[in-house]
């Protein structure tokens, strides 16, 4: 494992790669840029494009708007994709599809949420076949509202998400993307683990919210004594 | 649209039946008239549409599954037949093989069934769904988790 001047540890199995090689742990450093500068400017997209949205991801695809400016390339498989763009209304029929294609991509990888139908079903959403909102069932980096989006918000959530892969690769906490406002919509709104803003006692809340489920198995809270 | 003349004759003559747009004609011999509506040149099948009705004073429980035939270039002739809940209708596959999927539609999501039809399973919607959304009776707050 390799370590820089700040004394952070590097776990990324291409460190350990390079650490090997004579005179280039004193690049590591300059390397983790690297891996940032790639990553966030070969975003191959796998358009996941079902309805509508679909024709306007394509005119940005094509020359007018032309998305491989930004280093992005459509793949028609989901093995060598980066980002998932859920671009059309997902059915409940089709909702398990997408998730076994979401599970099939190589880690990292990103989901944008692209128009309304996407984001929270829209006027499909009380339709008995239709998904309200695909992060129900998948984790959304990016919403791109719209109905549909014109290319150039698909090129503002693009960017988005690179600055969201910069930030991350330099340790910096991204704030949650904001799901816009649906309505007759609530959503939890509750802070996630890492989290700066999350607080102990929502950990305890949610420690008895378990508990008190009492699944039968005699689960108890541990002790802070640490006895068996 | 009105009806050709050759298929107003036909109707009376050999079905007794009354010509309109559309046809009724009866569970038992909709197969028949399909047969000579083809043979008088309706190859074509436009499409196969089913409706829930629910029950009145006068009328039980029922759908009604209506076919649309067409003889190129321009005549067209509908019929249909009403089947009673619970009860089933005979299929058009074996005069109209373009039927099969259409009545699986229609089976899918109405829940008309086709007696003799070849593959007579779900198309559109996942195959665990329970009930067929499209009649009148569907609770439409009905849940599908983990989805909804």
């Amino acid at each position: 494992m390799a370590v820089d001047e700040s004394g952070q540890a590097f776990t990324h199995p291409l460190y350990n790669v390079m650490a090997q090689l004579p005179g280039v742990s004193l690049g590591l450093t300059t390397a983790d840029q690297l891996l940032t500068w790639g990553a966030s400017n070969s975003l191959f997209v796998f358009p996941m494009a079902t309805s509508c949205c679909g024709i306007e991801f394509m005119a940005a695809a094509c020359g007018r708007f032309d998305l491989d400016q930004m280093g992005t390339i459509a793949r028609g498989t989901p093995r060598q994709c980066d980002v998932m763009v859920i671009a059309g209304t997902i059915t409940v029929k089709m909702a398990p599809r997408v998730k076994k294609l979401w599970d099939q991509m190589p880690e990292p990888k990103w989901a944008i949420a692209m128009g309304s139908c996407a984001i929270s079903g829209d006027f499909y959403r009380d339709i008995y076949s239709v998904v309200p909102g695909v992060d129900t069932f998948m984790p959304v980096d990016v919403y791109v509202p719209g109905c549909p989006p014109n290319p150039d918000q698909l090129f503002a959530g693009m960017r988005r998400l690179q600055e969201k892969i910069r930030m991350r690769r330099n340790g910096e906490w991204t704030e949650p993307e904001l799901r816009p406002e649906t309505f007759g919509f609530k959503s939890p709104n509750l802070p996630r683990i890492g989290d700066p803003r999350r607080e102990a006692s929502l950990d305890e809340a949610q420690l008895d919210a378990v508990i008190n489920l009492d699944p039968g198995g005699g689960l108890r809270r541990p002790d802070p004594k640490g006895s068996l | 649209m009105t009806v050709p003349d050759d298929v107003t004759r036909l109707l009376a003559e050999r079905f007794g039946l009354e010509s309109g747009d559309p046809i009724t004609v009866s569970r038992d011999r909709v197969v028949e008239l399909g047969g000579a509506l083809k043979e008088a040149g309706f190859t074509y099948l436009v499409y196969v549409a089913c409706a829930h009705y629910p029950a009145t004073d006068a009328e039980p429980d029922r759908t009604v599954a209506e076919y649309r035939v067409r003889r190129l270039p321009v005549d067209e002739v509908a019929f249909r037949v009403w089947v009673p809940t619970g009860e089933s209708t005979p299929t058009l596959v074996p005069v109209f093989a373009g039927c099969d999927w259409q009545e699986r539609e229609q089976f899918d999501l109405v829940g008309t069934i086709f007696a003799g039809h070849p593959d007579l399973r779900r198309i559109m919607l996942p195959e665990d769904w329970e009930g067929h959304p499209l009649r009148r009776d569907y609770d439409i707050a009905t849940r599908h988790h983990p989805w909804r």
